[in-house]
């Protein structure tokens, strides 16, 4: 009986010191000494490879941002990342955007989750959750739902067609004297591909005063590429317009352009998306084979970033700055200057803040400001040209961002 | 109707998953306890056609898709409500049942599995052709519950849970129905079913526009709960997996396998996600993965059938298995052989008219001819490979005619599909038996009755009373699995004899018996002709058939040598050469 008294006594006093310590850190709630930001990224299956690379971007952001007194307008709270495996389903990644709203309550935002397709599941669930979220996925369907927490930094699909054709047009110019007259499309069927294809088809070409001769779309994985090669030749288009989302495809064509005699640039060929300026094509695909192949992106590593370049070299041994790592560094700065605005920790506070905030031209998306438009696109936003030079993808365009000459393949 | 006791686990279940969803106010929790109904659900109407049927089906998603996507876009195109448009996405997908099980059930077994395959992918490509790459439901922010948005995400998982009752009971009612039962007998065995006078086809049929109905039904209700409808996400591989998945970790062919193997597999792998992946991304599918392996290592038809078992074993050493036996046989040989009177002149029920068949050179069954009395016991006899099972296949519909004529009842009916001669009158027993293992005595022989049975009280007491005909009352509740040869056979007697059949094929009823036990056979047979049967019996073993038949037909290398009385035709040299060879049959003469 008093051993039983002596517990229940000793438990209360447990509880009152536990309550204690619990109103303390209340208060200390006040000012916070971390303030957490989600990354939503595929880190498993088939796309773990490029959400692994959004990590180490917002890694880079995170520790730089603390380094440098993390959060003023919060008494230099840290921030803090809480990384979400996406998996490689719509339905996984709404399941993890659904974990993320109810068990990381604390979250001010976010960023992801890589795919289109998963970004426009996961901001179903965030936008229900008040979450901002920041996302590169440049599907135009992301923005045109009319939701209020939704942040869109790359320019859509539609507008980095619209953007890019008159600047390679100017290109081959300049470089081989003639204007190009007939294109060729290649692409393969999925989201962010068909969305670039139908814009140029629907009118982009026409405005350009190019003339579309052969037009092909084939479903990934490709067995072989012979057949469409063989189109591509006897038909000689002035450029070979090429959009591979898998790796394997774009290797496929290359080599058997080269085959056919088509390759190094006697068919200057310009791709749209990451796909064929990924690391991982260095380890099938030889860089005489690159040589001169030029992509269109949202985002790359460029002019400014030469030290972050480095230091994802040295930290993570990338070879060079994809979309993937300077886009999702960018998120983290942005939300950091969101949260400043807001002068707290909380994501209805820092939504508005995104959504309110004007802070000038961008120095990690390319050209355009931080801001965004009503519908939660970017003010502005530009997009990189990348070619393919002596092994590395390195940005050409904009001239104000290029770290290398382009150069268009001597036919 | 379902009598109340076994409405009551799925109701009880479904109250208490309620009950405890309620209480859950973590949205992450919710939207897990909403997918396991809709996983179930998927997996239920997998099992309704492969789990029942046994023909595997790769391509579920096929539905599925076909249901989500049609829920999606009439919500896009044509501001319809979901409430609607989910009935509307289970029509379509029961024709698209209709219009993908009518040419592919021709194909069997793993041919099938692969044909079902190829319809998700290719439909797949179609929607990406047709730009359909990314579809995202639109936010109804002035009518939500008109468009089934609801902002508290527990009526979500209570949909699906209404949904998930009602596919329980419906299955439920399925398995005790005819319909179940003949689709356990194609199951088993199709030809068995066939020639019980089941049209395999049709139930089939039924069955996949059935299954696709309510696949593409949860396909609906489920693009309503992930808002975002992709290819991948709805046709991939993934979900025609995950119904085969669900469905073969729980149990196949039980109402309970989807439910269990979705309660238990469902949270797992989210869990697996959210725990294991975040330290080691990818660990999860690994041990996600083997856990599957294990179980079906262990549990090769599926928990619920490995726990039956188990229950079973336990229960198994209880005194009405060991004596049941005994009881049996006390049954069977009180049935004593009597002399009957020898009726071959009666009017003629079957004529055979100059039948022929061949194979490819093979000349199988050639020329034959005979006439089958009103209530005589005709032995079709002849050495090995004389054609006398093709000739029973030719009679029953399992093969079509060369040449000839089948006359039953002085109507041709050559060239027939099994289950339409059955209802003709004419059932059959098989040379190698062909029990359904799984079912009951007495199930098995229910599926013999639906041939002239209209109601399902009515064919199970066509079937009591088949096994009280052939005296296997005392065993009727064991499972076929459990039988005796002779007890198989007998129960193969009384499932050809359920239908009341006034002709009965027999093929070797007598083989693999004993001497004692094929007496209790013979009695059987001999009691069955007492009562107006006709018989036509195929037979090796000469001694127990000249004490059975009134008549003999002799067959050799496909034609008829002789008929006619057993003394005369057992002297016949024509027959103890074809038996026996040469030789013997001048040691015969003399």
């Amino acid at each position: 009986m008093t051993a039983k008294s002596k517990t229940t006594i000793s438990r209360r006093t447990l509880l009152a010191g536990a309550s204690g310590t619990l109103i303390a850190s209340r208060a200390w709630a006040q000012q916070p000494s971390e303030v957490k930001v989600g990354l939503l990224v595929p880190i498993s299956g088939l796309y773990a490879r490029p959400g692994t690379v959004m990590r180490e971007g917002a890694e880079m952001a995170i520790d730089h941002i603390n380094a440098q007194g993390g959060i003023k307008a919060l008494g230099g709270a840290k921030m803090k990342l809480v990384v979400l495996d996406s998996g490689d389903t719509t339905e996984k990644a709404k399941n993890a955007a659904q974990r993320m709203v109810a068990q990381e309550t604390d979250l001010v935002a976010a960023s992801g989750a890589y795919l289109s397709s998963f970004t426009l599941a996961v901001t179903e669930v965030t936008e229900r959750a008040s979450l901002p979220v920041l996302t590169l996925s440049y599907s135009d369907l992301i923005t045109d739902r009319g939701f209020k927490y939704v942040f869109q930094t790359a320019a859509t699909a539609g507008s980095q067609a619209r953007q890019a054709l008159p600047q390679l047009i100017k290109l081959a110019e300049t470089a081989s004297g003639k204007r190009p007259k007939t294109v060729a499309i290649l692409t393969d069927n999925t989201g962010a591909s068909i969305a670039s294809a139908k814009a140029m088809r629907e009118g982009l070409l026409a405005e350009n005063q190019l003339q579309l001769i052969v037009d092909e779309t084939f479903t990934p994985p490709l067995a072989d590429a012979t057949s469409l090669v063989q189109r591509i030749r006897s038909a000689k288009p002035d450029l070979l317009f090429f959009l591979p989302t898998v790796i394997s495809d774009a290797k496929l064509l290359l080599e058997k352009m080269n085959e056919f005699g088509l390759g190094q640039g006697k068919v200057p060929t310009i791709s749209f998306g990451i796909a064929i300026a990924e690391p991982d094509m260095l380890q099938t695909v030889s860089p005489e084979l690159l040589q001169g192949v030029l992509t269109c992106v949202a985002s790359w590593g460029a002019k400014g970033h030469e030290a972050l370049i480095a230091e994802l070299k040295t930290r993570y041994k990338e070879p060079w700055m994809t979309q993937n790592a300077i886009s999702t560094y960018g998120d983290m700065w942005v939300i950091k200057d969101a949260l400043e605005k807001a002068g707290k920790a909380d994501r209805v506070a820092v939504g508005e803040a995104l959504r309110t905030m004007d802070a000038g031209p961008s120095k990690y998306y390319p050209l355009g400001e931080i801001k965004f438009d009503e519908k939660g696109r970017r003010v502005g936003a530009g997009m990189t040209i990348v070619q393919w030079q002596a092994g590395v993808p390195v940005t050409v365009f904009p001239p104000e961002l290029a770290l290398a000459k382009p150069f268009w393949p001597k036919s | 109707m379902l009598p109340m006791r076994s409405l009551l686990p799925p109701l009880l279940f479904t109250l208490a998953y309620a009950g405890i969803s309620l209480g859950v106010t973590n949205s992450y929790y919710q939207l897990i306890l909403t997918l396991v109904p809709v996983w179930a659900v998927f997996g239920l109407s997998w099992n309704l056609l492969s789990g029942y049927t046994g023909l595997i089906s790769f391509g579920h998603a096929a539905f599925f898709g076909i249901g989500a996507y049609a829920t999606a876009l009439g919500q896009i195109y044509f501001n319809i409500s979901p409430w609607l448009l989910i009935p509307v996405a289970a029509m379509l997908g029961g024709i698209a049942g209709l219009l993908i099980g009518f040419p592919t059930f021709r194909l069997q077994g793993h041919y099938f599995a692969l044909a079902m395959l190829a319809y998700p992918l290719a439909i797949l490509y179609v929607f990406e052709w047709l730009g359909f790459q990314e579809v995202t439901l639109p936010i109804k922010r002035d009518a939500p519950i008109a468009f089934m948005q609801f902002a508290d995400p527990r009526l979500y998982t209570l949909l699906g849970l209404a949904i998930m009752l009602g596919i329980i009971v419906l299955t439920q009612m399925i398995e005790r129905s005819r319909f179940g039962m003949a689709l356990l007998a194609i199951k088993q065995n199709e030809a068995a079913a066939e020639a019980a006078g089941i049209n395999t086809l049709a139930w089939k049929l039924r069955a996949i526009t059935l299954s696709g109905a309510i696949a593409a039904a949860i396909g609906g209700f489920y693009a309503q709960v992930l808002l975002v409808v992709t290819p991948a996400s709805v046709f991939g591989m993934l979900v025609s997996a995950q119904a085969l998945t669900v469905a073969m970790f729980g149990g196949v062919g039980t109402v309970w396998g989807p439910v269990i193997g979705a309660v238990i597999l469902i949270p797992l792998a989210e869990i697996l996600h959210a725990e294991a992946g975040a330290r080691i991304p990818g660990i999860q599918g690994v041990i996600f993965g083997l856990a599957i392996v294990c179980v079906i290592l262990l549990a090769p038809e599926g928990l619920f059938w490995k726990l039956r078992d188990l229950l079973r074993k336990r229960n198994g050493s209880r005194p009405t298995a060991s004596e049941t036996p005994e009881a049996t046989t006390a049954d069977i040989t009180a049935l004593k052989p009597a002399s009957r009177q020898r009726a071959a002149t009666g009017e003629v029920v079957l004529e055979v008219r100059n039948l022929s068949r061949s194979f490819g050179g093979l000349k199988a069954v050639q020329d034959v001819s005979f006439k089958l009395h009103k209530n005589e016991i005709l032995g079709i006899i002849g050495p090995n490979g004389a054609g006398k099972t093709t000739l029973f296949n030719l009679l029953n519909g399992f093969l079509k005619p060369g040449q000839g004529e089948v006359l039953i009842d002085g109507r041709n009916m050559s060239g027939q599909r099994p289950h339409v001669i059955c209802e003709a009158g004419i059932g059959r027993t098989f040379q190698v038996m062909r029990p359904f293992l799984r079912m009951s005595i007495l199930d098995n022989v229910v599926v013999g009755a639906y041939v002239r049975a209209r109601t399902d009280a009515e064919a199970r007491k066509l079937a009591v009373d088949a096994v009280a005909s052939v005296g296997l009352s005392s065993v009727a509740d064991r499972v076929a699995g459990e039988l005796s040869t002779k007890e198989l056979r007998l129960m193969e007697l009384a499932r050809a004899i359920a239908g009341q059949p006034r002709i009965l094929l027999l093929d070797e009823t007598l083989a693999g018996l004993g001497h004692g036990e094929a007496d209790e056979v013979v009695a059987v047979i001999q009691q069955l002709a007492r009562d107006g049967m006709t018989i036509a019996i195929i037979e090796h073993t000469m001694q127990a058939m000249v004490r059975l038949v009134d008549r003999f037909l002799v067959l050799d290398h496909g034609a008829v040598i002789t008929e006619g009385l057993p003394e005369v035709v057992t002297r016949d040299s024509r027959v103890v050469e074809a038996y026996l060879g040469k030789k013997w049959a001048a040691h015969a003469a003399n």
